[in-house]
């Protein structure tokens, strides 16, 4: 749901930055790449099976 | 490298996306294999790695909207070597088919840092932000085609990942689409 959710916030900054203002397009690159890196740190929770 | 040169390679550079995109689309219906939630992630930073050329082509050129893509290209590097890593051990078959003897997030890797290296040799170009940016020319049709196209192609990413995950989160690794299941 959350990738969903992703997909469409990108979309919706896409057609802001294409049609709407320029630093309204900024903020929600902003966000979206804060919620990127916010679900990228919910999922990365496996242990990497790593020997070293 | 003149204003009206970087938009052509915006332009460019998003047709190249758009082409990225498409063939993560061949990939999952053809062969049947559906994204893992970190090759979704991958896929949604590569779709962000596009609004920095959007607004390039719309607003002009400015660092700021190169330094916009560089952020997403990093993340998306770091999302891909997660998934790398994930697989490296001898004996890991891997996730999903290989393509020319290395995996998708492993292109995709290769991709992301790529982009770092484009992004940043087209910082080089002074020029390009000296001319005047305040009042842009209208975009080229070859342009707003290649925005056109990256916006359809990441609303059929919403689609599929809705198919493929549902209302629910989804799975580690998925083998059927959650709202075709009977």
């Amino acid at each position: 749901m959350e990738f969903t959710a992703l997909f469409l916030a990108v979309t919706i900054v896409m057609l802001v930055a294409w049609r709407g203002s320029r630093p309204l397009a900024l903020m929600l690159y902003a966000a979206v790449l804060i919620a990127c890196v916010a679900t990228y740190l919910h999922h990365a929770t496996d242990t990497l099976k790593l020997s070293f | 490298m003149t204003s009206t040169r970087a938009i052509t390679l915006n332009a460019l550079s998003l047709y190249g996306l758009a082409l990225l995109l498409t063939a993560a689309f061949a990939a999952q219906f053809a062969l049947h294999e559906l994204p893992c939630p970190l090759c979704l992630l991958q896929r949604i930073l590569f779709a962000t790695l596009a609004i920095g050329p959007i607004l390039n082509i719309r607003f002009g050129p400015r660092p700021s909207h190169y330094a916009a893509s560089l952020l997403a290209a990093v993340a998306g590097a770091v999302v891909s070597t997660r998934k790398v890593l994930l697989h490296i051990m001898p004996g890991d078959a891997g996730y999903g088919s290989a393509l020319l003897g290395y995996h998708y997030y492993t292109w995709a890797l290769l991709g992301f840092i790529a982009a770092i290296v484009l992004l940043a040799g087209l910082l080089l170009f002074d020029r390009q932000f000296e001319d005047d940016t305040t009042h842009p020319t209208a975009p080229s049709g070859f342009a707003q085609g290649a925005v056109w196209l990256v916006i359809g192609l990441t609303v059929l990413n919403v689609a599929s990942t809705l198919l493929e995950c549902g209302f629910a989160a989804c799975a580690d690794n998925p083998t059927v689409y959650e709202l075709l299941k009977h």
